[in-house]
């Protein structure tokens, strides 16, 4: 049985079209329009049980609407969903049972309460024994380090500690399937890492599905083996990571501080400049001809370097470039659905 | 015998976490009850002013202390009730619904222990606030009995309930409609005047007061405020007898509804 399987699922939403001012108001007022979209046409994928799955795509190219129709928020228009065997819109609330859901831009604990008090209030929801759930409470507080913040009210905690409450609460009733989106918005750095691994560290011990949506190309490639790029409702790309980074995720920027002034014009070989001021640089290259340790290794023997960051390239190059080079003419991707 | 139990709990628990929610603050708590005393400040000379200008000290069978621990109780509910209409439009709007549609419980159900939990602590305050001002302005209530209190108290159960129902009706439209602040405001003014928040009920016109009497509406404020002023068992078996009924019809119109409008809903956000 797959955790996931799909096939050509659409989902439109009739939504008003209004022209902007008070004409338009007006308009609108006494002769409404409407416009069809199309959020998600003819999707269809397959997951396996205890893959990681990144299901990524620019704003508005459908992903959330997805993970509703999978958690059975959402009706589909036409298309066929099985999720652990169920169909979710049909079994919601016994699919409610298996499975788990962060939306990273929406809170779900209570506010003005600490953590602890919401996690007694979910064994309750998903009926859960005492001993279970304290197994299970004690094992979510080891993964993600969370015993101090148990009892601080919600209010009081910052958006890194915030979110990995909000990842164990959805945790607790021990899901098959985890439905991610966008953990990681607005984190920094170091609490981005730690829900990764966290993340990581769950889905090796326990052998959990997740199902992660981003536009963070950072955790898809720590996280995923197998990514699903969607654009405009479609599937764009459906193959492991690796195959994606080899051919599409080629090129990193790099920009750097430095401490002195640059005495002349910045150069470097097989490097390109994208912006110099007095002070700093932003670099880009291939990294399949510069590898990125040599050009910062350069960087730090030629100059006193104060800050350094590399980037990824964003998603919308990412795109642009697959629609530009096809995954079909490459002839070296494996059949997708069936990554491990 | 489990399952009950797990049911039960469940719902409970939501019930109690947001009492909990409701009380974190409780400074917060004592400046709300602030509202009923100035209102019922004002209730009292108004209705001094009404019976000292009609000249008799009865008026459709109610005293001048009689109607304003009517107006207490009426007030003490419709600024306790719940804004269940509110919270489905504001959980439309803003996108949380996603989840607190998502868990195995019934929504519907869900939102009446959500709205209890917070209802309960706000009675209690209201009720104690807007007693003492009238208590200390015009003395105690007259003809209320101990006997009746239980009735009292199952009848204001029952009335949070039906109020639920219809506020639950205006919810399922933000499903369509996003914005449901019109219908509510309709709805509300509906209460005003058939539900006999602003003015007994007995003192209408006798079309207007038959015509208040037919509609549910009476039964959410003027239905529990009489039988606390009049404390009339008889009267007060009516009146829970009637509750029940049209709890059974409006909640099975809520039910039916909601599982046909999860069809035309749509999610902002993400």
């Amino acid at each position: 049985m797959y955790a996931v399987e799909i096939s050509d699922l659409t989902k439109s939403f009739k939504t008003a079209v209004r022209e902007p001012g008070l004409r338009g108001s007006l308009t609108a007022l006494f002769s409404p329009k409407y416009r069809t979209v199309e959020a998600v046409r003819n999707v269809s994928f397959r997951l396996g049980e205890g893959e990681i799955l990144a299901f990524i795509g620019p704003n508005g190219a459908g992903k959330s609407t997805t993970i509703k129709i999978l958690t059975g928020i959402l009706f589909p228009s036409a298309g066929e969903a099985q999720v652990l065997g169920m169909t979710p819109w049909k079994e919601r609330q016994k699919l409610a049972y298996r499975i788990g859901s962060v939306f990273g831009q929406k809170p779900q604990l209570w506010y003005h309460l600490p953590p602890l008090d919401t996690f007694n209030l979910f064994s309750k929801i998903y009926e859960l024994e005492d001993k279970a759930y304290r197994k299970s409470l004690d094992y979510l507080i080891e993964a993600f380090d969370i015993k101090d913040l148990l009892s601080v009210p919600v209010r009081k905690l910052s958006l890194g500690q915030r979110m990995k409450c909000e990842i164990a609460a959805s945790l607790l009733h021990r899901p098959r399937i985890i439905f991610l989106d966008e953990p990681t918005i607005g984190l920094d750095v170091v609490a981005k890492q730690q829900i990764r691994d966290t993340i990581r560290h769950l889905h090796d011990s326990e052998g959990i599905t997740v199902f992660l949506t981003s536009h963070d190309a950072g955790d898809i490639e720590s996280l995923c083996k197998r990514v699903i790029i969607i654009n405009h409702g479609q599937v764009l790309y459906d193959d492991r990571v690796s195959a994606l980074k080899r051919r599409y995720m080629t090129k990193k920027a790099i920009s750097v501080r430095f401490a002195e002034k640059i005495e002349g014009q910045f150069t470097m070989d097989g490097v390109e400049v994208l912006k110099a001021s007095e002070y700093g640089v932003k670099l880009q290259f291939q990294t399949d001809v510069t590898p990125v340790e040599k050009v910062i290794e350069q960087l730090m023997v030629s100059h006193s370097v104060v800050d350094i960051t590399v980037q990824d390239p964003p998603m919308e190059e990412i795109i642009r470039s697959i629609y530009e080079k096809p995954p079909d003419a490459a002839g070296e991707e494996s059949s997708p659905g069936e990554a491990e | 015998m489990k399952g009950v139990r797990a049911f039960v709990g469940k719902y409970l628990a939501i019930a109690v976490i947001n009492f909990q929610s409701s009380t974190a603050y409780s400074g917060e708590v004592v400046m709300r009850s602030i509202m009923i005393t100035v209102i019922l400040y004002v209730l009292v000379h108004l209705w001094k002013a009404a019976y000292g200008a009609s000249g008799s000290t009865v008026i459709a069978g109610l005293t001048i202390r009689d109607t304003l621990w009517y107006l207490v109780l009426t007030e003490t509910l419709i600024l306790s009730k719940s804004a269940f209409s509110t919270r489905i439009s504001d959980e439309v709007r803003d996108g949380s619904l996603a989840y607190t549609i998502l868990r195995p419980y019934n929504y519907i159900v869900y939102h009446m222990s959500y709205s209890l939990g917070d209802s309960l602590v706000k009675l209690v305050m209201n009720f104690a606030a807007g007693g003492l001002v009238v208590l200390i302005l015009e003395g105690p209530p007259e003809h209320f009995t101990l006997s009746s209190l239980p009735f009292l108290i199952v009848s204001i159960l029952l009335a949070l309930v039906l109020d639920f129902c219809f506020e639950g009706l205006i919810g399922l439209c933000a499903f369509v409609l996003e914005d449901v602040s019109s219908l509510q405001l309709i709805y509300n003014k509906i209460l005003f005047i058939l539900g006999g928040m602003l003015i007994p009920i007995d003192f209408f016109p006798r079309w207007l007061a038959a015509l208040s009497k037919a509609l549910p509406f009476n039964l959410i404020l003027y239905g529990p405020a009489t039988i606390f002023v009049k404390g009339d068992i008889g009267a007060a078996a009516g009146v829970l007898v009637m509750q029940s009924l049209w709890i059974l019809v409006m909640a099975g119109i809520l039910f039916a509804l909601y599982s046909r409008t999860m069809k035309y809903l749509s999610i902002n956000g993400g």
